[in-house]
């Protein structure tokens, strides 16, 4: 009986293995909230809200824009293969058959406040910190709040109605904060508030070329408050133009140019070329990377399915210059564009880019059957590479796109791109609000010059636009306008030319569709547009802007459920 | 006071009247004869020692080798019974000498021992919902993977497979359980895993217990909610060496692929879906038609097909059928052989088997090869057993991209190859004129050729590791008292290299060679103690059981990825040849897990069962707060049929049992820190299909080079997560009809869980990382099953075994959080899947086709509508269709689910069929996407059905008007792609022949030869176009197994 005692003296003790520690398992690979709190993470954190702006996926290609900004705009069409694929961008493109539900809104809220959120987290992570321990607390809370600025603008530009979200405030409480706490108004101030504590605490130059500055920070600052001057009521109808905030413009964007650290590039091309990475016109630009340790490199995802599909490329033939933009780069006998006539004739069907005259930049931005394609005068593009020319031709797109043989080219199969770096703002866009701040503030003759020195540069941006055999590409003929001699520069006038010029240089960056919407014209742009354009692809039959709704993407049905009810759907959805 | 002289006489009374009795025996021992025999099991044909063989005056038991002698007269009855078998009756004539007799097992054998969970009970004495699988029956079905057979054979057990060779399945106990893993737990000898089966051999299997209610499995507590299957392998008996082979060889093939267009009837879909969109169909990079030019009455004469594919020449227009070039008739083959001893010392058991499974898809291939080595010793009388279970698997998969692999470096095609033989043009030759790759042109989808994924990619393998078992003492303290510990080990590694070859498809294309290697273990370490007393007092029968148990899980990954590979050779295609984008990834973690339980269980007289159980379990997984569960559970029975009073009453039941049982079980199937708010250092992940999570930047504008990178945020933690719960009851009858000829159970449960584990989706304005754990829903399933046999004999040699069985149940969600109502069906707010199953299917009402102009313009406004589209119901009456116009359409969950074997054993000749199905319920036909539309993927190969859409000449078809443009957004969630799921399989047919009698080789214990068939016949709703219920959208399809084998021992 004493050996059983023994074994169940034995067997009690096994019963009592301390449970507690038996069961303590330290978290394996990860580390807690309280690590990042030491200067050198904290670092590490600000680069983290940095990589958000190149964290974009072709589904929501915030930092190219081109599926909100372009495809809605008459610029382009989605392409790709056919109105199915990737249905969304094609609602996107038709206006009417946009939906709450769908995913790809979703998705690009939520990866915006993804950035906002790194942005938050640092910017508690920075105040945890003294200036003793952290000397560049100041200058990195303001690369920060930058950054936060400019994820906010996108929200703002593209819902209009949106939670603000700071690092004042407890996680426990986000959820209480509604898309309608803050005016619009507010809003804007909110983000011209980051830009403004931005502005005044950067450097003018960054010896790591791709952390903001505060040329950068006027510039964007300039940019917010352009917008936040086109004021507008309840039904996004234009009420009026805020002259102070035009003259504040005004001066933002001289300072930026009175710093001497910018300047126009000599070809527009540059900008788009993957060796002139970060030159003089940048401004602020999305660093992009390949061979950089990544499984393909941080290439400019948002941009992968813009590629044609041939050999040398392979998919997927999205983002389709519509007939109309290419239209709108014919010029007139003195090479100025043809505000109303562009689009009476259209050049498309017969392929004459001979006899017609265009402005340079058509070649630019445009990929054109019979034309070298991103200057490669021995790949000339082909219409057989269109993936479906029944639903949208046979053009493609050229600026986010590069040479097959350059290193900055990455396959990832079945996709491709680049890790050519992206501009967000480029010094041309400097001078265009200036010139329209000028415009707006009745200082027209002080804005001509700045837009003539965007269509001279235009005029100079030809050397790369030539055939194998030397011969210029299409038949270029730019002029500049010259009040009184080929023009007559009032203030209307003016206003045509600058709302023109920013089309012609910046068509196909992303960002055409939100100009329409800030100058209170994009339904009757729009509609007078489809009701031209839908009889040259069918795609865009039965296509049609509502007003005083669409001007705004809806909130996404999820958001407003997962905040039980605290969000408000947009007007008209 | 009897006098020692009445004493006598008494004693001397009774002699006189025994004298005439003994006379008697005396003058028949005259007449008897002595009879020699031997006594084997029919199915094994393993002697049988201990049978009773009862003659009218003698008795005899059958020794080690089955044999037995005993005094019979002729014409005399002798009967055989022996615990677990049918007792046979033999009557005995001049001839009868040497007999030679075999017992089948007991169907409804309540003598059987059953294991329970650490314990084992006697069936008879059960009273939870236990079934027990006959091994016998699905043993020799080549599955890969024995769960497969089992569909069906287990009321209330739901098995959804494919027919990939790998032989990975799902398996799901009395419907959805929870929002997390609704896999079973299994308990193998003892140890817990959640691995599934296809990695243990199936023929080392001695028994399957599948413990369906909570009354059984609690004992297994935290872990057994969603059920228990308990195996116990094979062991060396009690007698004589013996070596069993066994062999076989299938053929597979399939017989459920979805159709395709072939490259005319494609064009002439294309043509239809242009003409009907008024555009010119000749707009278009491949086909050129002649046709009338007439759009008002069309009429194509001719489709004509260019020569060459591609501008460049180079890819001959073909008519490839995707499918046949992926595809192949295969082989697999199963050899098994195992030697086993036993003896009074001890027994053993050695096995190994090799399983080869060429899949139906080309090139593809699993190879299994198991070793089993099981043995025990005992010491001191019996009193002390010491033994172990050990078992070492191996297996090889070619790593293919079957189903779709996305974020694997080295495959990014976005589908699986059988998506992709759906997809691909059949115009697209396999091959180009010079011998490369044919691949797609502009105008179609950009995915890749099939046949190049195939060839490109099986040279790579996965190689899988594992070692599972239990060494074990079992001390019995006294002959009522067992001390009983069992450490457990399950070890399991993959290893696995895969090449990535240069390519050029068509306009798909890639320059890079990369090698790419991956490495995981996963190790469990379980140790469980227990005290087990029986107790006998008078008619009181008691027995306890004492226990504690721990496991600890680990797992480690590494991976290596590099570009630049010199050659695109699978044997140089190491990660230190690579030269160029070199990543490594590695990563790890753990749980634990602590319980003690007891378990009291009851019997008066065999008449009235009870039993208690208490497990108590504590996880790492959740908080300090939380991290113990308690898991009660109680049982009764009352076994009616031992009453008087019933059995006269109700003489037909040879058997009426009436149980009841209440317990709890829990799940803690989350992440491993989920009660913690953690980051992680990921520097970049895969944009292929999705984007980067990283956290790196080139900040220095350089372009290239490593880049400094943050945190990713991954998770905020919930400190106060606790154990999901769920609660069963179940009410059951076990009944024997007519001597137990006929026999079954009926079951009828409730079981509801709560503070289900869930991880909703967040607001976004949270970020990355803002997932969080809760114990958020709450869920009931209530159901009824069914099983019942019959055993018929026929005369001398023919038998009959009929079993059928039947289950149904019903899902109700009782509580969600309203934040995550949009996660499942239904609009989230006014509609939602409170009240109903979570399987519910919401969506648009479809209501026909528009005919004509005037209907379109007197129905609802209807975005995109138009003659020949489909006509969505305004179910909200406001005239316009929106998203307000959607209603629960139904479930996926069938009516109720059922299954039939029949067995006829005639002589030497076993037939046996089984067939399955399930009744009721709907499902999504993703397929109809291609089947039926020209406009959803409009770069792809569409079905047959798409030549039968509405034309203004065939207004009878349900399938719209073709088109190439979805204005109407007909890829909306609608009826219109939901399908009747009913089917009946014939899931296997097996017919056998008995050698044993026929063959003159002695020492032969038993031969059979069989050919049998699995899934070789479908029956189906007729209105639904998948070709395979089973199986809808995309997967691997189930092939026809056809297999001839045979089982020898000796």
């Amino acid at each position: 009986m004493k050996s059983i005692k023994y074994l169940a003296i034995l067997f009690f003790s096994m019963l009592t293995v301390s449970c507690s520690k038996y069961l303590n398992e330290t978290p394996q690979g990860v580390i807690s909230s309280q690590d990042l709190e030491t200067p050198t993470n904290t670092d590490a954190q600000v680069i983290a809200c940095y990589s958000s702006l190149g964290n974009d996926h072709y589904y929501t290609p915030w930092s190219s824009m081109w599926a909100y900004g372009s495809i809605r705009s008459g610029d382009a069409y989605k392409g790709g293969g056919g109105p199915g694929d990737i249905s969304d961008f094609n609602a996107l493109e038709v206006f009417n058959q946009v939906n709450p539900t769908w995913g790809t809104i979703d998705q690009a809220w939520y990866q915006l406040y993804v950035g906002i959120a790194y942005c938050n987290s640092t910017l508690q992570l920075i105040n945890g910190l003294t200036d003793a321990q952290y000397p560049n607390k100041v200058e990195r809370t303001a690369e920060v709040r930058f950054l936060r600025g400019h994820f906010y603008f996108l929200l703002k530009i593209m819902f209009n109605r949106i939670p603000w979200i700071d690092e004042t405030i407890a996680k426990a409480n986000y959820g209480n904060i509604s898309n309608t706490a803050l005016t619009s108004d507010q809003l804007w101030t909110n983000i011209e508030n980051d830009f403004g504590f931005a502005e005044a605490n950067l450097p003018v130059t960054q010896s790591d070329l791709g952390r903001a500055t505060k040329g950068a920070a006027q510039a964007y600052l300039a940019k917010a408050l352009i917008y936040h001057a086109y004021t507008q009521d309840a039904t996004y109808s234009v009420t009026g133009i805020d002259q102070t905030k035009m003259n504040r413009v005004n001066t933002l964007c001289d300072s930026v140019i009175n710093s001497n650290v910018y300047s126009l590039m000599p070809d527009v091309a540059d900008n788009f070329l993957p060796q002139f990475r970060n030159n003089a016109e940048s401004v602020f630009s999305i660093q992009y990377s390949n061979n950089d340790g990544t499984v393909q490199g941080r290439l400019d995802a948002g941009h992968c399915l813009d590629y044609p599909m041939n050999v040398q490329y392979g998919c997927c033939g999205f983002h389709v210059p519509s007939n109309n933009l290419i239209n709108a780069y014919k010029t007139d006998a003195n090479g100025l564009p043809m505000f109303a006539t562009f689009n009476n004739n259209d050049v498309v069907p017969s392929n004459d880019f001979q006899t017609n005259t265009f402005d340079p930049r058509l070649d630019h931005t445009c990929a054109l059957p019979g034309h070298p394609y991103k200057y490669q005068t021995d790949l000339l593009y082909d219409g057989s590479w269109a993936r479906q020319p029944q639903s949208y031709g046979y053009n493609l797109s050229l600026k986010e796109v590069v040479n097959y043989r350059d290193p900055s080219f990455t396959r990832f199969a079945p996709f491709m791109s680049s890790s050519k770096n992206w501009p967000i703002i480029r010094y041309a866009e400097v001078l265009l609000w200036k010139a329209e701040a000028l415009i707006q503030i009745g200082q027209q003759a002080k804005a001509l010059p700045l837009i003539n020195q965007i269509r001279q540069r235009a005029a100079n941006s030809t050397s790369l636009l030539v055939m194998a055999n030397g011969r210029p590409t299409s038949n270029y003929k730019i002029g500049t306008y010259q009040d009184g001699v080929n023009c007559s520069w009032t203030q209307a006038y003016a206003l045509q030319a600058l709302q023109f010029e920013r089309r012609l240089e910046f068509a196909m960056e992303g960002y055409r569709y939100f100009d329409l919407v800030r100058w209170g014209i994009a339904g009757s742009y729009l509609n007078s547009y489809f009701a031209v354009e839908a009889t040259r692809t069918p795609h865009l039959v039965g296509a049609s802007f509502t007003p005083h709704r669409d001007e705004y993407l809806p909130i996404s049905q999820n958001q407003i459920n997962f905040s039980k009810g605290v969000y408000q759907q947009n007007p008209g959805w | 006071m009897i006098t020692y002289s009445q004493q006598k006489l008494t004693i001397m009374r009774k002699l006189f009247l025994l004298l005439p009795l003994l006379l008697l025996a005396m003058f028949s021992f005259a007449q008897q004869k002595s009879l020699t025999g031997t006594v084997v099991n029919k199915n094994t044909n393993e002697p049988l020692a201990g049978v009773t063989v009862q003659g009218k005056n003698a008795m005899a038991v059958t020794d080690a080798n089955g044999k037995f002698t005993i005094k019979v007269a002729d014409g005399e009855s002798l009967s055989f019974s022996f615990v677990g078998m049918n007792s046979i009756q033999v009557k005995v004539d001049k001839t009868s000498q040497n007999l030679k007799l075999a017992l089948v097992p007991g169907e409804n054998n309540l003598e059987q021992v059953v294991i329970t969970g650490y314990t084992s009970e006697k069936k008879k004495d059960m009273i939870g919902a236990v079934t027990v699988v006959n091994v016998s029956e699905v043993k020799d079905i080549p599955q890969g993977n024995v769960m497969k057979s089992l569909a069906g054979r287990v009321p209330g057990l739901n098995i959804s497979q494919d027919g990939s060779p790998n032989g990975a399945v799902g398996v799901m106990m009395r419907g959805i359980t929870t929002l997390n893993s609704n896999n079973p737990l299994y308990i193998i000898d003892g140890i817990p895993t959640e691995r599934g089966l296809q990695e243990i051999n199936q023929n080392d299997i001695e028994s399957i217990q599948v413990l369906r209610d909570a009354s059984a499995a609690s004992i297994y507590g935290s872990r057994a909610a969603a059920g228990v299957i308990i195996i116990t392998t094979k062991t060396g008996k009690k007698g004589k060496t013996r070596i069993d082979f066994d062999a076989s060889t299938s053929l597979q093939y399939f017989n459920s692929l979805p159709p395709t267009l072939n490259t005319v009837d494609h064009g002439k879909a294309y043509w239809q879906a242009a003409v009907n969109d008024g555009q010119d169909p000749n707009l278009n990079g491949i086909y050129t038609y002649t046709w009338n030019n007439n759009f008002t009455s069309p009429s194509l004469s001719a489709v004509n097909i260019p020569k060459y594919v591609d501008a460049a020449q180079t890819m001959l227009s073909a008519n490839t059928n995707w499918y046949k070039e992926i595809s192949q008739t295969s082989f697999l083959q199963a050899y098994n052989l195992s030697m086993s001893s036993g003896g009074e010392r001890g027994s053993y058991l050695f096995s190994i088997g090799f399983f080869d499974n060429n899949g139906i898809i080309k090139t593809t291939n699993d190879t299994k090869v198991t070793a089993r080595f099981n043995s025990d010793f005992n010491f001191f009388n019996g009193r002390l057993k010491v033994g172990e279970n050990l078992s070492v698997t191996y297996m090889n998969d070619v790593l293919l991209p079957v189903t779709p692999i996305n974020g694997l470096p080295g495959y990014t095609g976005g589908s699986g190859l059988f998506q992709l033989a759906q997809i691909s043009n059949p115009i697209i030759p396999v091959h180009t004129v010079t011998g490369g790759w044919g691949g797609p042109v502009a105008g179609m989808d950009d995915r890749q050729n099939p046949v190049r994924l195939i060839y490109d990619f099986n040279q790579n393998h996965n190689n899988f590791g594992r070692v599972f078992g239990n060494t074990y003492i079992d001390l019995a303290i006294l002959h009522n008292l067992h001390f009983r510990s069992s450490v457990g080990v399950d070890l399991a590694g993959n290893y696995a290299r895969l090449l990535q070859k240069p390519y050029v498809s068509g306009f798909l294309s890639s320059p890079i060679t990369s090698a790419y290697q991956t490495a995981d273990y996963e190790g469990t370490f379980s140790w469980h103690n227990t005290l087990t007393y029986d107790l006998n007092y008078k008619k009181n029968r008691f027995n306890f059981l004492l226990g504690e148990e721990q496991v600890k899980d680990a797992n480690q990954n590494f991976n290596g990825y590099g570009q630049g590979l010199a050659l695109a050779d699978i044997n140089y295609a190491y990660l230190s040849s690579t030269t160029s984008n070199i990543l490594v990834a590695g990563g790890g973690s753990g749980d634990a897990l602590l319980s003690y339980f007891g378990k009291i269980n009851y019997s008066y007289d065999g008449k009235y069962l009870a039993s208690v159980t208490l497990r108590d379990d504590g996880s790492s997984k959740f908080g300090v707060n939380n991290q113990w569960g308690q898991f009660p559970a109680f049982s009764l029975g009352w076994r009616a049929s031992q009453e008087d009073f019933v059995r006269k009453a109700l003489p037909i039941f040879s058997d009426l049992k009436l149980r009841y049982g209440w317990g709890q079980t829990g799940n803690q199937n989350i992440a491993n820190n989920a009660t913690q708010t953690l980051y992680q250092s990921i520097y970049g992940t895969d944009i292929t299909w999705n984007f980067n999570q990283g956290t790196a930047y080139n900040i220095s504008g350089s372009g290239t080079g490593t880049m400094p990178s943050g945190y990713t945020p991954i998770q905020q933690g919930n400190p106060n997560l606790k154990w999901e719960t769920t609660t069963q009851s179940n009410i059951g009858i076990d009944f024997g009809l007519l001597n137990n000829k006929v026999f079954g159970s009926l079951d009828y449960f409730t079981k509801t869980t709560t503070d289900i584990l869930i991880q909703p989706p967040y607001l976004a304005v949270l970020g990355q990382g803002g997932g969080t754990w809760y114990n958020g829903a709450k869920m009931r399933n209530k159901g009824f099953e069914g099983i019942v046999t019959y055993n018929a004999k026929v005369g001398k040699d023919l038998s009959l075994t009929f079993t059928g069985n039947v289950a149904t149940y019903q899902n109700k969600v009782l509580y969600l959080p309203s934040s995550v109502l949009t996660a499942y069906a239904g609009n989230g707010t006014t509609q939602t899947v409170l009240g109903r199953s979570i399987n519910s299917l919401y969506g648009y009402d479809v209501q026909g086709i528009f005919q004509n102009q005037a209907e379109v313009n007197s129905a609802p406004t209807q975005p995109g509508d138009g003659v020949g589209r489909i006509r969505y119901k305004d179910l909200n009456h406001d005239g316009v269709i929106d998203a307000n116009d959607q209603r629960f359409l139904g479930k996926t969950d069938p009516d109720f689910t059922y299954g039939l074997n029949t067995s006829i054993s005639y002589k030497n000749f076993d037939l046996s069929f089984f067939f399955q199905g399930i009744k009721g319920g709907l499902e999504y036909n993703n397929y109809k996407y291609l089947s039926d539309f020209t406009s959803l993927a409009p770069g792809s190969n569409w079905g047959p059905r798409t030549l039968q859409a509405w034309t203004p000449t065939n207004t009878k078809s349900t399938i719209p008007a073709l088109t190439l443009t979805n204005a109407n957004n007909e890829g909306r969630y609608s009826s219109y792609f939901l399908e009747k799921a009913s089917y009946l399989k014939l899931r296997n047919i097996q017919l056998a022949y008995n050698l044993k009698n026929i063959s003159s080789f002695k020492k032969m214990q038993r031969a059979k030869i069989y050919i049998q068939a699995s899934n070789l016949l479908r029956f189906k709703n007729k209105s639904n176009p998948i070709a395979d219920p089973e199986n809808p959208a995309d997967a691997y399809p189930i092939p026809v197994v056809i297999t001839g084998g045979i089982n020898l021992s000796f």
